[in-house]
């Protein structure tokens, strides 16, 4: 089992070490919700908190955490989607529930540029609903620091979530910077965002020549088959009583294919695989439009390359 | 969960399927990177023998007959890898089956692909059934598999016609993906499409939440699943109160394997229902189904401002 093992003392140690008493703290069958919480609710111990040794919002309300970042990310969350539904399903043109599907919040019209455009003009409601849900989108990434901090964790999670946020900001914020038009954003909507995605792909020749959407989704599949692979091995495992015990994993992926990554390294490998794919889908938007306008004939390059000039 | 303690050992190994091969190897670099260091030792059975066999004949076939289009010259065949491709046979031919240059080639290593991935399928299910586990990895594979068979299979033999599957090369493969979309009136308008790609985005999600969760909380073990399912401990407490804290609710140890389970699974299931449904028969033009389920309005003013 990972974590037990000998390592290489050649090479630095980006392993890990059990706490002393982690694995006492067991108790067969766990305990109720009701049981753990109060344990684990104390006051403190958050970013602002640290900062300024005060938290107006440390408190929960029912199962949820605030802070000072549940408090941003609720305004977001409140004004955002207000914007969003007033100006899709409320002024939309048919049904409400038709309006569901149908509405669309486009974004400026390209003569604007990057300026700002006020109440009544077209794009205010895409700049605000954007606005708004950009704050929303990054108090919750703090709000999952304020937590792991009152848990003393990691910060994984806030960096997994971080970088699904680095896709909104690539999209909505970085790229149409980098364009110098906010019309680049994408629509917003249910059906018109899927034709935003699908026209955008054409747009660029086939996105399917791109290769870092290649390696994107290759991330995404990747990330699919690992989830299968794990979650159904764990339940395979879970009712196992043999002298195995918890190395019946171990030995039934080394039975099977020769190597098991282990019980730590799965999540490692889980979580590069999954944020990794949704990195080079950030970079497969980035690029198209800005220095690549046709990733059928960006391939050029490799049938041009030196060394097979005569095949 | 029921206990702690195990039950004493009789697993019961025949002499068959105690054929391991290879002595364990250590690499303790992996270890720094939090990774097993423990490399086989390894089962040879028989449906493990198979699927490399016949994966093996798949693999040659591919590549030969890659090879033989560019004269096997070897250049030619590294500038080309990416185009290269094995037809499968022309509309012309139907069912039946065509001369070797002509289709065979791709019949016949796709036999030897379909083969080797139910070969596959056998080894992981009765390696389970061996160590006394449950076989729900070989389950989770039939999501995959199902997904193969229609694409490969079952549509083009339901279409009657072995042009419809996809061939055999790496572009050739992205190209089949684009055109069949493109063909049914754009993939984004079917209703299975969405669900698979809310499965596929879903289990990356699960991923990044599940496997963030647990590496944020390996200096309390919580890592090590098999142990916390019996008796929970610290690890697994402070990562279920992560979630409730975040976001109302949380699973535990057990119950977020088996989301993850039916996310990844339900994305290749879903996804194969929607390729079987695009063909003449049944859905011809996306586009069109859904300006008749109500969903797609092409006539749509922009909303402004």
């Amino acid at each position: 089992m990972s974590g037990a093992k000998a390592k290489d003392p050649r090479f630095p140690d980006f392993s890990f070490t059990v706490l002393e008493g982690a694995r006492a703290t067991r108790v067969p069958g766990g305990r109720t919700i009701e049981e753990i919480e109060p344990e684990y609710k104390v006051r403190g111990r958050t970013t602002f908190s640290a900062l300024f040794r005060y938290d107006p919002f440390d408190f929960w309300v029912g199962p949820f955490y605030v802070g000072f970042w549940g408090f941003v990310s609720v305004l977001g969350i409140i004004f955002g989607s207000a914007f969003y539904l007033y100006y899709t399903v409320f002024l939309g043109p048919f049904s409400y529930p038709q309006n569901f599907f149908a509405g669309r919040i486009d974004p400026p019209p390209a003569e604007v540029g990057l300026a700002l455009v006020g109440p009544g003009q077209p794009g205010f409601a895409w700049q605000m609903t954007v606005f708004f849900a950009t704050i929303a989108f990054f108090g919750w990434m703090m709000r999952q620091v304020d937590i792991s901090m009152k848990l003393d964790m990691g910060y994984h999670i806030a960096v997994a979530y971080g970088v699904v946020f680095s896709s909104w900001l690539t999209l909505q914020i970085i790229r149409p910077i980098a364009l110098g038009q906010w019309h680049e954003g994408f629509v917003l909507g249910v059906m018109p965002h899927l034709d935003w995605v699908s026209n955008f792909g054409y747009r660029y020749n086939n996105f399917f020549y791109n290769p870092f959407h290649a390696i994107g989704i290759t991330g995404l599949f990747g990330s699919t088959w690992l989830l299968a692979c794990h979650g159904s091995l764990i339940l395979s495992a879970a009712q196992y009583r043999g002298p195995e015990g918890g190395d019946i994993e171990n030995v039934f992926f080394r039975d099977i294919q020769y190597y098991s990554i282990g019980e730590s390294g799965i999540h490692r490998l889980g979580f590069i695989f999954a944020c990794g794919g949704v990195l080079s889908a950030n970079l497969c938007i980035l690029l198209s439009g800005w220095p690549v306008q046709d990733w059928v004939s960006f391939w050029n390059f490799w049938n041009t390359l030196p060394w097979w000039s005569g095949v | 969960m029921a206990t702690m303690n195990p039950t004493p050992g009789d697993l019961e190994l025949g002499p068959r399927d105690r054929g391991r091969v290879g002595r364990a190897q250590e690499l303790p670099i992996l270890e720094n990177f939090g990774l097993d260091s423990q490399l086989g030792p390894y089962y040879i059975g028989f449906w493990n023998s198979a699927a490399f066999v016949t994966g093996g004949l798949f693999t040659f076939i591919w590549l030969a007959v890659m090879a033989s289009q560019v004269g096997w010259n070897p250049l030619a065949f590294a500038k080309y890898f990416f185009v290269l491709q094995i037809d499968p046979p022309a509309a012309a031919y139907g069912l039946s089956f065509p001369p070797l240059d002509q289709g065979g080639w791709w019949l016949i290593s796709t036999f030897f692909l379909t083969v080797s991935i139910f070969c596959w399928y056998m080894h992981l299910y009765t390696r389970a059934k061996a160590l006394g586990i449950k076989p729900y990895l070989a389950y989770g594979f039939t999501g995959a598999i199902i997904l193969y068979l229609v694409i490969y299979i079952i549509r083009p033999m339901w279409m009657a016609n072995w042009s419809e599957a996809p061939s055999h090369g790496l572009k050739a493969l992205l190209d089949w993906t684009n055109n069949v979309s493109v063909r049914y009136g754009n993939f984004y308008y079917n209703p299975f499409h969405m669900l698979s790609i809310f499965f596929l985005l879903g289990s990356t999600v699960l991923l990044a939440m599940h496997a963030g969760t647990i590496w944020a909380l390996e200096k309390y073990a919580a890592h090590e699943e098999w142990n916390e399912l019996q008796a929970p401990g610290t690890g697994t407490e402070r990562a279920q109160l992560f979630w409730r804290w975040c976001m109302g609710f949380n699973a535990n140890a057990y119950s977020i394997h088996l989301w993850a389970f039916w996310f990844a699974w339900l994305c290749g299931v879903t996804g194969a229902i929607g390729v079987f449904l695009s063909m003449p028969d049944f859905v011809n033009n996306w586009f069109q189904w859904g300006v008749e389920a109500g969903i797609n309005y092409p006539e749509l003013p922009p909303v402004q401002p």
